[in-house]
């Protein structure tokens, strides 16, 4: 009586252990590196396995990922992407298909920022302006009204400073920085005098 | 002390045996390698007593080879050490953990000691007055990366560094609350120190 009783509930034990990891009877992970997630929203699956990617911590949208389930010796696994963040236009997985023999540590999902148009309107401008937003380097040229910086990430920030003045005049920057919005940004307005 | 004994007594044995099949000639051994990424003049390598300058490709991305003038003769060691640094960029060996610079001639049947030259990198920043509020972000451009200095900081430095001949550009992303902050000296193309003069001042709104 006594032992019966021990047998099914040890039994319903090890039921309840197995489902609490998802059934998964494997022993090796997999799992690899992301660039371009910067937001919640880029979801992984491996046949019926499913995984939320969470947002980088290390602000520059790079990180590791592993599945919740461990996959078996010789199970087939195919990374898939069934979701993407809604700042990048898409994600593309590298080494995403195989059959596991050791621990799987080199899926790599690539994700591709949407970007935008960052520029404005330049006014009185008689020699040649030499904007920045910080890496990206534009020549303006005398009499132009208008210019446009490199595209920038969709919730990137940016911020136009000038890098060198026109001679003999003096350009200032309003709407010089701010956060890139799912449109583009055409606002930044340069004045120069005299 | 059995194998620090067995390895003399083996090349020994290894030169023995090739002076026998090989009569008068030594063989000889010439030190070289690869150098990858190399952008600028200025690199210098030595090893037994010999300097050598190693120049750029003329393409840039190009990798580079280079020789050592002077003869090893098996059993001699090497050792390969950069003299000088290129101009803006600092090299290094290709896999430190597994250090391919010194050994002794004859081991490998060719000497190829590769380097990987990176462009330097110099930190951006500056002293902040009147700071007198928290909630001030600055930005250099968007990828620079940005940096919040707190209330009362007197300087600052971004996190993220800038590359030697690239440019920079800082701006105010967010104004602390009831002040205006300008930045002076906001731009500029990165030299061969850090930037320090990037100042910003903070004044009371009116």
């Amino acid at each position: 009586m006594k032992s019966s009783y021990l047998r099914a509930s040890a039994a319903l034990a090890c039921t309840l252990a197995l489902s609490a990891c998802g059934g998964s009877d494997g022993e090796l992970l997999l799992g690899g590196a992301f660039t371009g997630v910067t937001k919640t929203g880029l979801v992984l699956t491996n046949g019926d396995q499913r995984f939320e990617v969470p947002a980088s911590t290390a602000g520059n949208g790079t990180g590791t990922f592993y599945f919740n389930d461990l996959v078996g010796t010789d199970d087939d696994y195919e990374v898939k992407v069934a979701g993407i963040p809604d700042n990048v236009s898409g994600c593309e997985v590298v080494n995403g298909k195989g059959r596991a023999a050791f621990n799987i540590t080199n899926v790599v999902v690539n994700c591709t920022f949407k970007t935008h148009a960052l520029g404005g309107s330049v006014a009185n401008l008689k020699g040649e302006l030499v904007l920045v937003n910080g890496a990206d380097r534009v020549a303006v040229a005398a009499g132009a009204t208008s210019f446009a910086m490199a595209p920038v990430a969709e919730d990137a920030v940016y911020g136009i400073a000038i890098l060198q003045q026109p001679a003999n005049q003096t350009c200032t920057i309003a709407s010089a920085g701010g956060t890139m919005g799912k449109n583009d940004i055409a606002n930044v307005s340069v004045s120069c005098a005299p | 002390m059995k194998s620090f004994l067995i390895r003399p007594a083996l090349a020994l044995a290894l030169a023995a045996g090739l002076a026998g099949c090989g009569g008068s000639d030594k063989a000889e051994f010439t030190v070289g390698g690869t150098v990858y990424t190399l952008l600028y003049p200025g690199l210098q390598l030595k090893t037994n007593g010999a300097v050598i300058d190693v120049a750029p490709p003329a393409k840039a991305g190009d990798t580079v080879t280079y020789a050592f003038p002077n003869k090893l003769e098996y059993g001699d060691e090497y050792n390969v050490q950069i003299e000088r640094n290129p101009q803006h960029q600092s090299c290094q060996l290709t896999n430190p953990n597994y250090a391919t610079n010194a050994d002794t001639a004859g081991r490998l049947a060719e000497i190829n000691v590769q380097y990987v030259c990176s462009i330097n990198q110099f930190s951006i920043g500056g002293t902040i007055t009147g700071l007198t509020a928290d909630g001030l972000v600055l930005a250099n451009g968007s990828t620079g990366g940005t940096v919040a200095p707190v209330k009362a900081a007197a300087s600052y430095a971004f996190g993220l560094t800038v590359p030697y001949n690239q440019t920079y550009g800082v701006t105010v992303l967010t104004q602390p609350a009831g002040l205006n902050c300008s930045v002076s000296n906001p731009a500029g193309t990165m030299g061969d120190a850090n930037v320090t003069n990037i100042n910003v001042a903070c004044v009371p709104n009116t």
